[in-house]
Protein backbone atom coordinates (compact mmCIF):
# COMPACT_ATOMS: atom_id res chain seq x y z
CA UNK A 1 0.00 0.00 0.00
CA UNK A 2 1.54 3.32 -1.00
CA UNK A 3 1.18 6.74 0.60
CA UNK A 4 -1.61 7.86 -1.73
CA UNK A 5 -3.80 4.92 -0.84
CA UNK A 6 -3.25 5.38 2.88
CA UNK A 7 -4.40 9.02 2.60
CA UNK A 8 -7.40 7.92 0.61
CA UNK A 9 -8.36 5.64 3.48
CA UNK A 10 -7.96 8.40 6.04
CA UNK A 11 -10.20 10.72 4.02
CA UNK A 12 -12.71 7.99 3.56
CA UNK A 13 -12.99 7.37 7.31
CA UNK A 14 -13.22 11.08 8.14
CA UNK A 15 -15.82 11.56 5.40
CA UNK A 16 -17.93 8.70 6.73
CA UNK A 17 -17.86 10.09 10.28
CA UNK A 18 -18.90 13.49 9.01
CA UNK A 19 -21.75 12.04 6.98
CA UNK A 20 -22.99 10.00 9.94
CA UNK A 21 -22.99 13.11 12.14
CA UNK A 22 -24.95 15.03 9.54
CA UNK A 23 -27.57 12.32 9.22
CA UNK A 24 -27.99 12.14 13.01
CA UNK A 25 -28.45 15.90 13.13
CA UNK A 26 -31.06 15.88 10.37
CA UNK A 27 -33.03 13.05 11.97
CA UNK A 28 -33.18 14.92 15.25
CA UNK A 29 -34.07 18.15 13.47
CA UNK A 30 -36.94 16.68 11.42
CA UNK A 31 -38.47 14.63 14.19
CA UNK A 32 -38.17 17.15 17.01
CA UNK A 33 -39.08 20.49 15.42
CA UNK A 34 -42.18 21.81 13.71
CA UNK A 35 -40.38 22.97 10.53
CA UNK A 36 -38.94 19.51 10.13
CA UNK A 37 -42.32 17.89 10.40
CA UNK A 38 -43.75 20.17 7.74
CA UNK A 39 -40.91 19.29 5.45
CA UNK A 40 -41.52 15.57 5.78
CA UNK A 41 -45.22 16.04 5.28
CA UNK A 42 -44.66 18.02 2.10
CA UNK A 43 -41.96 15.89 0.51
CA UNK A 44 -42.53 12.42 1.88
CA UNK A 45 -46.24 12.25 2.46
CA UNK A 46 -47.03 8.54 2.58
CA UNK A 47 -50.62 8.91 1.49
CA UNK A 48 -49.86 11.07 -1.51
CA UNK A 49 -46.98 8.84 -2.40
CA UNK A 50 -49.16 5.75 -2.55
CA UNK A 51 -51.77 7.53 -4.64
CA UNK A 52 -49.46 9.24 -7.13
CA UNK A 53 -46.51 6.87 -7.54
CA UNK A 54 -48.28 4.34 -9.81
CA UNK A 55 -49.53 7.13 -12.07
CA UNK A 56 -46.12 8.79 -12.32
CA UNK A 57 -44.37 5.47 -12.79
CA UNK A 58 -46.55 4.74 -15.81
CA UNK A 59 -44.98 7.79 -17.48
CA UNK A 60 -41.60 6.13 -17.30
CA UNK A 61 -42.25 3.98 -20.35
CA UNK A 62 -42.96 7.11 -22.41
CA UNK A 63 -39.86 8.79 -21.02
CA UNK A 64 -37.73 5.83 -22.00
CA UNK A 65 -39.37 5.50 -25.41
CA UNK A 66 -38.78 9.19 -26.13
CA UNK A 67 -35.13 8.86 -25.20
CA UNK A 68 -34.50 5.63 -27.10
CA UNK A 69 -36.32 6.61 -30.28
CA UNK A 70 -34.60 10.01 -30.27
CA UNK A 71 -31.21 8.43 -29.66
CA UNK A 72 -31.53 6.32 -32.82
CA UNK A 73 -32.13 9.42 -34.92
CA UNK A 74 -29.53 11.42 -33.02
CA UNK A 75 -26.81 8.87 -33.74
CA UNK A 76 -27.63 8.83 -37.45
CA UNK A 77 -27.97 12.59 -37.84
CA UNK A 78 -25.01 13.28 -35.55
CA UNK A 79 -22.75 11.02 -37.60
CA UNK A 80 -23.84 12.66 -40.84
CA UNK A 81 -23.17 16.13 -39.42
CA UNK A 82 -19.78 14.96 -38.14
CA UNK A 83 -18.89 13.70 -41.61
CA UNK A 84 -19.91 17.05 -43.07
CA UNK A 85 -17.85 18.81 -40.41
CA UNK A 86 -14.66 17.01 -41.49
CA UNK A 87 -15.48 16.93 -45.19
CA UNK A 88 -13.05 18.21 -47.77
CA UNK A 89 -15.84 20.38 -49.16
CA UNK A 90 -15.75 23.81 -47.58
CA UNK A 91 -19.49 24.39 -48.02
CA UNK A 92 -20.35 21.30 -46.04
CA UNK A 93 -17.87 22.19 -43.31
CA UNK A 94 -19.23 25.71 -42.98
CA UNK A 95 -22.84 24.52 -42.90
CA UNK A 96 -22.01 21.95 -40.24
CA UNK A 97 -20.22 24.50 -38.07
CA UNK A 98 -23.14 26.92 -38.34
CA UNK A 99 -25.61 24.21 -37.41
CA UNK A 100 -23.57 22.98 -34.46
CA UNK A 101 -22.93 26.45 -33.07
CA UNK A 102 -26.45 27.80 -33.51
CA UNK A 103 -28.09 24.78 -31.95
CA UNK A 104 -25.67 24.60 -29.06
CA UNK A 105 -26.12 28.30 -28.42
CA UNK A 106 -29.86 27.96 -27.81
CA UNK A 107 -31.86 26.55 -24.89
CA UNK A 108 -33.35 23.14 -25.61
CA UNK A 109 -36.65 24.30 -24.16
CA UNK A 110 -36.83 27.02 -26.77
CA UNK A 111 -36.10 24.54 -29.54
CA UNK A 112 -38.91 22.32 -28.33
CA UNK A 113 -41.35 25.24 -28.33
CA UNK A 114 -40.21 26.33 -31.77
CA UNK A 115 -40.64 22.89 -33.29
CA UNK A 116 -44.03 22.27 -31.73
CA UNK A 117 -45.72 25.68 -31.76
CA UNK A 118 -43.72 27.12 -34.63
CA UNK A 119 -44.77 24.37 -36.99
CA UNK A 120 -48.33 24.54 -35.65
CA UNK A 121 -48.50 28.20 -36.64
CA UNK A 122 -47.28 27.24 -40.09
CA UNK A 123 -50.16 24.80 -40.31
CA UNK A 124 -48.30 21.56 -39.58
CA UNK A 125 -49.92 20.08 -36.54
CA UNK A 126 -47.32 17.64 -35.32
CA UNK A 127 -48.10 14.82 -32.98
CA UNK A 128 -46.41 15.81 -29.67
CA UNK A 129 -44.37 12.59 -29.67
CA UNK A 130 -43.05 13.30 -33.17
CA UNK A 131 -42.37 16.94 -32.29
CA UNK A 132 -40.59 15.87 -29.11
CA UNK A 133 -38.39 13.37 -30.90
CA UNK A 134 -37.66 15.90 -33.64
CA UNK A 135 -36.66 18.62 -31.17
CA UNK A 136 -34.43 16.31 -29.14
CA UNK A 137 -32.83 15.01 -32.33
CA UNK A 138 -32.14 18.48 -33.67
CA UNK A 139 -30.53 19.52 -30.41
CA UNK A 140 -28.59 16.44 -29.39
CA UNK A 141 -27.33 15.70 -32.91
CA UNK A 142 -25.29 18.89 -32.67
CA UNK A 143 -23.60 17.74 -29.47
CA UNK A 144 -23.08 14.18 -30.60
CA UNK A 145 -21.68 15.35 -33.94
CA UNK A 146 -18.84 16.95 -32.02
CA UNK A 147 -18.26 13.74 -30.11
CA UNK A 148 -18.16 11.73 -33.34
CA UNK A 149 -15.79 14.25 -34.87
CA UNK A 150 -13.41 14.05 -31.95
CA UNK A 151 -13.60 10.26 -32.08
CA UNK A 152 -12.81 10.15 -35.79
CA UNK A 153 -10.00 12.66 -35.45
CA UNK A 154 -8.46 10.63 -32.65
CA UNK A 155 -7.74 7.83 -35.13
CA UNK A 156 -4.29 8.30 -36.61
CA UNK A 157 -4.45 9.51 -40.20
CA UNK A 158 -2.16 6.66 -41.22
CA UNK A 159 -5.20 4.39 -40.89
CA UNK A 160 -7.17 6.30 -43.48
CA UNK A 161 -4.10 6.46 -45.73
CA UNK A 162 -3.41 2.75 -45.45
CA UNK A 163 -7.02 2.00 -46.35
CA UNK A 164 -7.06 4.43 -49.25
CA UNK A 165 -3.75 3.12 -50.55
CA UNK A 166 -5.39 -0.29 -50.90
CA UNK A 167 -7.91 1.21 -53.28
CA UNK A 168 -10.76 1.76 -50.84
CA UNK A 169 -12.93 4.81 -51.38
CA UNK A 170 -13.24 7.45 -48.67
CA UNK A 171 -16.55 6.17 -47.37
CA UNK A 172 -15.42 2.55 -47.52
CA UNK A 173 -12.32 3.42 -45.52
CA UNK A 174 -14.45 5.32 -42.99
CA UNK A 175 -16.89 2.47 -42.65
CA UNK A 176 -14.47 -0.46 -42.42
CA UNK A 177 -11.36 1.08 -40.89
CA UNK A 178 -11.85 4.42 -39.14
CA UNK A 179 -15.33 4.19 -37.61
CA UNK A 180 -14.92 0.73 -36.04
CA UNK A 181 -11.91 2.11 -34.17
CA UNK A 182 -13.53 5.44 -33.36
CA UNK A 183 -16.54 3.69 -31.79
CA UNK A 184 -14.43 2.60 -28.80
CA UNK A 185 -13.53 6.18 -28.09
CA UNK A 186 -17.01 7.58 -28.42
CA UNK A 187 -18.98 5.01 -26.44
CA UNK A 188 -18.33 6.61 -23.01
CA UNK A 189 -19.16 10.20 -24.00
CA UNK A 190 -22.16 9.06 -26.06
CA UNK A 191 -23.49 7.11 -23.09
CA UNK A 192 -23.23 10.21 -20.95
CA UNK A 193 -25.14 12.12 -23.60
CA UNK A 194 -27.82 9.45 -23.52
CA UNK A 195 -28.23 9.90 -19.78
CA UNK A 196 -28.51 13.65 -20.25
CA UNK A 197 -31.05 13.06 -23.01
CA UNK A 198 -33.12 10.84 -20.80
CA UNK A 199 -33.31 13.58 -18.19
CA UNK A 200 -34.01 16.26 -20.75
CA UNK A 201 -37.15 14.47 -21.92
CA UNK A 202 -38.64 16.14 -18.84
CA UNK A 203 -38.73 19.35 -20.85
CA UNK A 204 -41.23 17.74 -23.20
CA UNK A 205 -43.82 18.10 -20.45
CA UNK A 206 -44.40 21.58 -21.88
CA UNK A 207 -45.90 20.07 -25.02
CA UNK A 208 -48.31 17.89 -23.06
CA UNK A 209 -46.48 14.61 -23.33
CA UNK A 210 -47.55 12.51 -20.36
CA UNK A 211 -44.09 11.46 -19.38
CA UNK A 212 -42.80 11.27 -15.83
CA UNK A 213 -42.39 14.96 -15.06
CA UNK A 214 -45.69 15.93 -16.65
CA UNK A 215 -47.55 13.34 -14.63
CA UNK A 216 -45.78 14.39 -11.47
CA UNK A 217 -46.77 18.04 -11.87
CA UNK A 218 -50.36 16.97 -12.58
CA UNK A 219 -50.44 15.03 -9.32
CA UNK A 220 -48.83 17.92 -7.49
CA UNK A 221 -51.70 20.13 -8.62
CA UNK A 222 -54.23 17.55 -7.61
CA UNK A 223 -52.97 16.86 -4.06
CA UNK A 224 -51.40 20.27 -3.33
CA UNK A 225 -48.29 18.41 -2.24
CA UNK A 226 -44.69 18.12 -3.45
CA UNK A 227 -44.41 14.38 -2.86
CA UNK A 228 -45.24 13.49 -6.54
CA UNK A 229 -42.08 15.34 -7.55
CA UNK A 230 -40.13 13.03 -5.29
CA UNK A 231 -41.89 10.15 -7.03
CA UNK A 232 -40.61 11.54 -10.34
CA UNK A 233 -37.10 11.86 -8.95
CA UNK A 234 -37.20 8.22 -7.91
CA UNK A 235 -38.42 7.21 -11.39
CA UNK A 236 -35.46 8.94 -13.07
CA UNK A 237 -32.96 7.58 -10.58
CA UNK A 238 -34.16 4.01 -11.13
CA UNK A 239 -32.89 4.37 -14.69
CA UNK A 240 -30.00 6.80 -14.42
CA UNK A 241 -28.13 5.40 -11.43
CA UNK A 242 -27.52 1.95 -12.97
CA UNK A 243 -26.74 3.61 -16.32
CA UNK A 244 -24.10 5.82 -14.76
CA UNK A 245 -22.49 2.78 -13.15
CA UNK A 246 -22.57 1.00 -16.49
CA UNK A 247 -20.89 3.90 -18.25
CA UNK A 248 -18.19 3.99 -15.61
CA UNK A 249 -17.62 0.27 -16.03
CA UNK A 250 -17.55 0.52 -19.83
CA UNK A 251 -15.13 3.42 -19.74
CA UNK A 252 -12.79 1.46 -17.52
CA UNK A 253 -13.05 -1.65 -19.67
CA UNK A 254 -12.44 0.24 -22.91
CA UNK A 255 -9.43 2.15 -21.65
CA UNK A 256 -8.00 -1.00 -20.05
CA UNK A 257 -8.27 -2.82 -23.37
CA UNK A 258 -5.69 -0.56 -24.92
CA UNK B 1 4.62 10.24 -74.08
CA UNK B 2 4.35 8.49 -77.38
CA UNK B 3 1.31 7.63 -79.45
CA UNK B 4 0.45 4.50 -77.53
CA UNK B 5 -0.10 6.47 -74.36
CA UNK B 6 -3.67 7.29 -75.24
CA UNK B 7 -4.55 3.63 -75.56
CA UNK B 8 -2.67 2.53 -72.52
CA UNK B 9 -4.33 5.20 -70.47
CA UNK B 10 -7.75 3.68 -71.03
CA UNK B 11 -7.49 0.60 -68.80
CA UNK B 12 -7.53 2.29 -65.44
CA UNK B 13 -10.26 4.70 -66.42
CA UNK B 14 -12.75 1.87 -66.25
CA UNK B 15 -15.25 0.83 -68.88
CA UNK B 16 -13.35 -0.82 -71.67
CA UNK B 17 -10.49 -1.44 -69.29
CA UNK B 18 -9.89 -5.16 -69.50
CA UNK B 19 -10.55 -5.34 -73.22
CA UNK B 20 -8.10 -2.58 -74.08
CA UNK B 21 -5.44 -4.13 -71.94
CA UNK B 22 -5.98 -7.52 -73.52
CA UNK B 23 -5.76 -6.05 -77.01
CA UNK B 24 -2.47 -4.42 -76.16
CA UNK B 25 -1.00 -7.64 -74.90
CA UNK B 26 -2.13 -9.50 -77.98
CA UNK B 27 -0.31 -7.05 -80.18
CA UNK B 28 2.73 -7.82 -78.10
CA UNK B 29 3.08 -4.23 -76.92
CA UNK B 30 4.49 -3.74 -73.51
CA UNK B 31 4.16 -0.68 -71.41
CA UNK B 32 7.68 0.53 -71.56
CA UNK B 33 7.71 2.16 -68.14
CA UNK B 34 5.92 1.15 -65.00
CA UNK B 35 6.35 4.62 -63.56
CA UNK B 36 7.19 7.80 -65.33
CA UNK B 37 7.50 11.01 -63.34
CA UNK B 38 7.88 14.19 -65.34
CA UNK B 39 8.92 17.51 -63.84
CA UNK B 40 7.09 16.87 -60.58
CA UNK B 41 6.73 19.81 -58.22
CA UNK B 42 5.10 19.66 -54.84
CA UNK B 43 4.55 22.58 -52.52
CA UNK B 44 3.13 22.64 -49.01
CA UNK B 45 2.04 26.26 -48.80
CA UNK B 46 5.13 28.22 -49.81
CA UNK B 47 7.47 25.37 -48.95
CA UNK B 48 8.57 23.60 -52.12
CA UNK B 49 9.37 20.03 -51.18
CA UNK B 50 9.81 18.56 -54.67
CA UNK B 51 11.51 20.82 -57.18
CA UNK B 52 11.12 19.18 -60.55
CA UNK B 53 11.66 15.45 -60.17
CA UNK B 54 12.08 13.30 -63.29
CA UNK B 55 12.07 9.55 -62.96
CA UNK B 56 11.50 6.47 -65.06
CA UNK B 57 11.14 2.98 -63.70
CA UNK B 58 10.90 -0.09 -65.92
CA UNK B 59 8.83 -3.13 -65.04
CA UNK B 60 10.62 -5.45 -62.60
CA UNK B 61 13.15 -2.80 -61.74
CA UNK B 62 14.12 -2.19 -58.12
CA UNK B 63 14.86 1.47 -57.57
CA UNK B 64 16.40 2.51 -54.27
CA UNK B 65 15.88 6.08 -53.10
CA UNK B 66 18.18 7.57 -50.49
CA UNK B 67 18.73 11.03 -49.14
CA UNK B 68 18.86 13.05 -45.95
CA UNK B 69 15.81 13.66 -43.78
CA UNK B 70 13.43 16.18 -45.30
CA UNK B 71 14.74 15.73 -48.83
CA UNK B 72 11.29 14.76 -50.09
CA UNK B 73 11.58 10.97 -50.41
CA UNK B 74 8.33 10.21 -48.64
CA UNK B 75 6.56 12.99 -50.46
CA UNK B 76 7.69 11.53 -53.78
CA UNK B 77 6.29 8.10 -52.93
CA UNK B 78 3.09 9.60 -51.58
CA UNK B 79 2.61 11.53 -54.82
CA UNK B 80 3.12 8.34 -56.81
CA UNK B 81 0.10 6.68 -55.26
CA UNK B 82 -1.94 9.83 -55.00
CA UNK B 83 -1.83 10.32 -51.23
CA UNK B 84 -0.51 13.79 -52.06
CA UNK B 85 -1.57 15.86 -55.05
CA UNK B 86 1.22 17.03 -57.31
CA UNK B 87 1.40 20.82 -57.53
CA UNK B 88 2.55 20.52 -61.13
CA UNK B 89 4.06 17.94 -63.45
CA UNK B 90 2.88 14.51 -64.43
CA UNK B 91 3.02 11.02 -62.97
CA UNK B 92 2.26 8.11 -65.26
CA UNK B 93 1.57 4.71 -63.75
CA UNK B 94 1.49 2.08 -66.50
CA UNK B 95 0.78 4.90 -68.91
CA UNK B 96 -2.06 6.45 -66.90
CA UNK B 97 -1.51 10.06 -65.86
CA UNK B 98 -2.66 10.03 -62.23
CA UNK B 99 -2.38 13.81 -61.99
CA UNK B 100 -5.34 13.95 -64.36
CA UNK B 101 -8.30 14.46 -62.03
CA UNK B 102 -10.57 12.39 -64.27
CA UNK B 103 -8.56 9.28 -63.49
CA UNK B 104 -10.17 6.98 -60.95
CA UNK B 105 -7.47 7.10 -58.29
CA UNK B 106 -8.94 4.14 -56.41
CA UNK B 107 -8.42 1.96 -59.48
CA UNK B 108 -4.83 3.16 -59.81
CA UNK B 109 -4.12 2.51 -56.15
CA UNK B 110 -5.12 -1.11 -56.49
CA UNK B 111 -2.14 -1.43 -58.79
CA UNK B 112 0.23 0.47 -56.51
CA UNK B 113 0.91 -0.93 -53.07
CA UNK B 114 2.60 1.15 -50.39
CA UNK B 115 4.17 0.04 -47.13
CA UNK B 116 4.79 2.64 -44.44
CA UNK B 117 7.43 3.06 -41.80
CA UNK B 118 4.75 2.86 -39.10
CA UNK B 119 3.07 -0.31 -40.47
CA UNK B 120 -0.44 1.14 -40.15
CA UNK B 121 -2.08 -2.23 -39.74
CA UNK B 122 -5.75 -2.04 -38.83
CA UNK B 123 -5.60 -2.74 -35.07
CA UNK B 124 -9.21 -3.89 -34.79
CA UNK B 125 -8.70 -6.73 -37.28
CA UNK B 126 -6.64 -9.91 -37.12
CA UNK B 127 -3.69 -10.35 -39.47
CA UNK B 128 -5.86 -12.42 -41.78
CA UNK B 129 -8.72 -9.90 -41.79
CA UNK B 130 -6.21 -7.12 -42.46
CA UNK B 131 -5.15 -8.95 -45.59
CA UNK B 132 -8.59 -9.87 -46.90
CA UNK B 133 -10.36 -6.58 -46.17
CA UNK B 134 -9.47 -4.79 -49.40
CA UNK B 135 -9.87 -7.76 -51.77
CA UNK B 136 -13.34 -8.42 -50.35
CA UNK B 137 -14.56 -4.84 -50.09
CA UNK B 138 -12.86 -3.32 -53.10
CA UNK B 139 -12.50 -6.21 -55.51
CA UNK B 140 -15.70 -7.88 -54.27
CA UNK B 141 -13.74 -11.08 -54.11
CA UNK B 142 -15.51 -14.11 -52.72
CA UNK B 143 -14.68 -14.36 -48.98
CA UNK B 144 -13.49 -17.97 -49.08
CA UNK B 145 -11.30 -17.32 -52.09
CA UNK B 146 -9.86 -14.19 -50.49
CA UNK B 147 -9.11 -16.08 -47.31
CA UNK B 148 -7.31 -18.84 -49.13
CA UNK B 149 -5.23 -16.33 -51.01
CA UNK B 150 -4.53 -14.37 -47.83
CA UNK B 151 -3.28 -17.50 -46.10
CA UNK B 152 -0.94 -18.14 -49.02
CA UNK B 153 0.38 -14.61 -48.75
CA UNK B 154 0.87 -14.93 -45.01
CA UNK B 155 2.71 -18.16 -45.70
CA UNK B 156 4.90 -16.31 -48.13
CA UNK B 157 5.88 -13.74 -45.50
CA UNK B 158 6.32 -16.53 -42.96
CA UNK B 159 3.32 -15.73 -40.79
CA UNK B 160 0.70 -18.32 -41.57
CA UNK B 161 0.61 -19.35 -37.92
CA UNK B 162 -0.14 -15.77 -36.88
CA UNK B 163 -3.18 -15.44 -39.14
CA UNK B 164 -5.57 -15.01 -36.24
CA UNK B 165 -3.41 -12.76 -34.11
CA UNK B 166 -4.25 -9.10 -33.65
CA UNK B 167 -1.56 -6.54 -34.58
CA UNK B 168 -1.03 -5.61 -30.94
CA UNK B 169 0.19 -9.14 -30.32
CA UNK B 170 2.72 -9.13 -33.15
CA UNK B 171 6.27 -7.83 -33.10
CA UNK B 172 7.18 -4.88 -35.28
CA UNK B 173 8.81 -7.13 -37.84
CA UNK B 174 5.78 -9.37 -37.96
CA UNK B 175 3.43 -6.41 -38.29
CA UNK B 176 5.46 -5.06 -41.16
CA UNK B 177 5.38 -8.42 -42.94
CA UNK B 178 1.60 -8.54 -42.54
CA UNK B 179 1.48 -5.04 -44.00
CA UNK B 180 3.43 -6.26 -47.01
CA UNK B 181 1.08 -9.23 -47.41
CA UNK B 182 -1.87 -6.87 -47.16
CA UNK B 183 -0.54 -4.79 -50.04
CA UNK B 184 0.24 -7.86 -52.11
CA UNK B 185 -3.32 -9.11 -51.68
CA UNK B 186 -4.45 -6.53 -54.23
CA UNK B 187 -2.05 -7.97 -56.84
CA UNK B 188 -0.18 -4.71 -57.33
CA UNK B 189 2.14 -4.19 -60.29
CA UNK B 190 4.23 -1.75 -58.30
CA UNK B 191 5.24 -1.65 -54.66
CA UNK B 192 6.42 1.43 -52.77
CA UNK B 193 8.38 1.01 -49.54
CA UNK B 194 8.94 4.03 -47.31
CA UNK B 195 11.68 3.30 -44.75
CA UNK B 196 9.85 0.16 -43.77
CA UNK B 197 12.61 -1.04 -41.43
CA UNK B 198 13.40 2.26 -39.73
CA UNK B 199 10.98 1.74 -36.86
CA UNK B 200 12.16 -1.80 -36.18
CA UNK B 201 14.55 -3.15 -33.58
CA UNK B 202 17.80 -4.13 -35.32
CA UNK B 203 17.23 -7.86 -34.90
CA UNK B 204 13.87 -7.62 -36.71
CA UNK B 205 15.16 -5.78 -39.77
CA UNK B 206 16.44 -8.84 -41.57
CA UNK B 207 13.16 -10.74 -41.63
CA UNK B 208 11.48 -7.82 -43.38
CA UNK B 209 14.33 -7.26 -45.82
CA UNK B 210 14.28 -10.97 -46.67
CA UNK B 211 10.63 -10.71 -47.66
CA UNK B 212 11.46 -7.72 -49.83
CA UNK B 213 14.37 -9.50 -51.47
CA UNK B 214 12.13 -12.44 -52.24
CA UNK B 215 9.62 -10.05 -53.75
CA UNK B 216 12.28 -8.38 -55.88
CA UNK B 217 13.45 -11.77 -57.14
CA UNK B 218 9.90 -12.62 -58.17
CA UNK B 219 9.98 -9.69 -60.56
CA UNK B 220 8.02 -7.06 -58.65
CA UNK B 221 8.68 -3.47 -59.61
CA UNK B 222 9.77 -1.71 -56.44
CA UNK B 223 10.58 1.81 -55.28
CA UNK B 224 12.38 1.51 -51.99
CA UNK B 225 13.26 4.41 -49.70
CA UNK B 226 15.78 3.02 -47.26
CA UNK B 227 18.95 3.58 -45.29
CA UNK B 228 19.89 -0.09 -45.63
CA UNK B 229 22.86 0.15 -47.94
CA UNK B 230 23.42 -3.62 -47.84
CA UNK B 231 19.96 -4.11 -49.26
CA UNK B 232 20.51 -1.37 -51.84
CA UNK B 233 23.72 -2.99 -53.02
CA UNK B 234 22.33 -6.51 -53.16
CA UNK B 235 18.86 -5.92 -54.59
CA UNK B 236 18.82 -2.44 -56.09
CA UNK B 237 19.11 -2.21 -59.86
CA UNK B 238 19.48 1.51 -59.64
CA UNK B 239 19.82 4.11 -56.92
CA UNK B 240 18.86 7.75 -56.81
CA UNK B 241 20.18 10.19 -54.27
CA UNK B 242 17.80 13.01 -53.40
CA UNK B 243 18.54 16.22 -51.60
CA UNK B 244 16.31 19.26 -51.05
CA UNK B 245 13.62 18.05 -53.40
CA UNK B 246 15.87 17.18 -56.31
CA UNK B 247 17.48 14.07 -57.68
CA UNK B 248 21.15 14.81 -57.31
CA UNK B 249 22.65 11.53 -58.47
CA UNK B 250 21.44 8.46 -60.20
CA UNK B 251 23.16 5.20 -61.10
CA UNK B 252 24.21 1.73 -60.05
CA UNK B 253 24.08 1.57 -56.22
CA UNK B 254 27.63 0.40 -55.58
CA UNK B 255 29.10 3.02 -57.86
CA UNK B 256 27.20 5.80 -56.19
CA UNK B 257 28.13 4.97 -52.68
CA UNK B 258 31.70 4.06 -53.37
CA UNK B 259 32.26 6.98 -55.66
CA UNK B 260 29.71 9.78 -55.24
CA UNK B 261 30.36 12.65 -57.60
CA UNK B 262 28.49 15.51 -55.95
CA UNK B 263 29.70 16.95 -52.65
CA UNK B 264 26.23 16.55 -51.14
CA UNK B 265 26.12 12.84 -51.89
CA UNK B 266 29.70 12.39 -50.74
CA UNK B 267 28.86 14.06 -47.45
CA UNK B 268 25.72 11.93 -46.99
CA UNK B 269 27.31 8.58 -47.79
CA UNK B 270 30.39 9.24 -45.69
CA UNK B 271 28.03 9.80 -42.75
CA UNK B 272 25.77 6.81 -43.14
CA UNK B 273 28.40 4.34 -44.30
CA UNK B 274 30.59 5.15 -41.33
CA UNK B 275 27.62 4.16 -39.19
CA UNK B 276 27.59 0.62 -40.52
N1 LIG C 1 1.73 17.40 -45.00
C1 LIG C 1 2.77 18.24 -44.97
N2 LIG C 1 2.59 19.55 -44.73
C2 LIG C 1 3.63 20.40 -44.68
N3 LIG C 1 4.90 20.06 -44.88
C3 LIG C 1 5.16 18.76 -45.13
C4 LIG C 1 4.12 17.79 -45.18
N4 LIG C 1 4.68 16.60 -45.45
C5 LIG C 1 5.99 16.80 -45.54
N5 LIG C 1 6.30 18.10 -45.36
C6 LIG C 1 7.64 18.69 -45.43
O1 LIG C 1 8.21 18.29 -46.63
C7 LIG C 1 9.60 18.07 -46.46
C8 LIG C 1 9.95 16.72 -47.02
O2 LIG C 1 9.32 15.74 -46.25
P1 LIG C 1 9.46 14.20 -46.57
O3 LIG C 1 8.70 13.50 -45.51
O4 LIG C 1 9.09 13.95 -47.97
O5 LIG C 1 11.02 13.97 -46.38
P2 LIG C 1 11.79 12.61 -46.30
O6 LIG C 1 12.86 12.71 -47.31
O7 LIG C 1 10.86 11.48 -46.40
O8 LIG C 1 12.42 12.70 -44.87
P3 LIG C 1 12.61 11.53 -43.78
O9 LIG C 1 13.88 10.83 -44.12
O10 LIG C 1 12.74 12.29 -42.49
O11 LIG C 1 11.42 10.66 -43.83
C9 LIG C 1 9.89 18.20 -44.98
O12 LIG C 1 10.50 19.47 -44.79
C10 LIG C 1 8.55 18.18 -44.34
O13 LIG C 1 8.52 19.00 -43.22
MG1 LIG D 1 10.15 10.01 -45.05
Amino acid sequence: MNIDERWKKVFWVLGSLLAAGLVAFLVVFFLRFEAGKTFIDEFFNGNTFRKSMPYVLRGLSLTVRLAVVSEVFILAVGLIIAMARISRLRVLRVLAVIYIDVIRGMPLLLQILIVYYGLAYLGFKLDPFVAGVAALTICYAAYEAEIFRAGIESIHKGQMEAARSLGMGYLQAMRHVVLPQAIRNVIPPLSNEFIALLKDTALLSVIALAEVTRRATEMMGKYYNVTPLVCAAICYLIITLPLMRLVQYLTKRLSAGE
Amino acid sequence: MDGAAGDVRAPLMGGVAEKAEGALRERGMDKEYMVEVIDLHKKFGFHEVLKGVNLRVKPSEVLVIVGPSGSGKSTLLRCINGLEHATSGHIYIEGVDITDHRVNINAVRQKVGIVFQSFNLFPHLTALRNVILAPVKVRKMDAAEAEEKALQLLERVGLRDKAHAYPAHLSGGQQQRVAIARSLAMDPDLMLFDEVTSALDPELVKEVLDVMKDLARSGMTMLVVTHEMGFAREVGDRLIFMDEGEIVEEGVPVEIFTNPRSPRARDFFSKILSHL
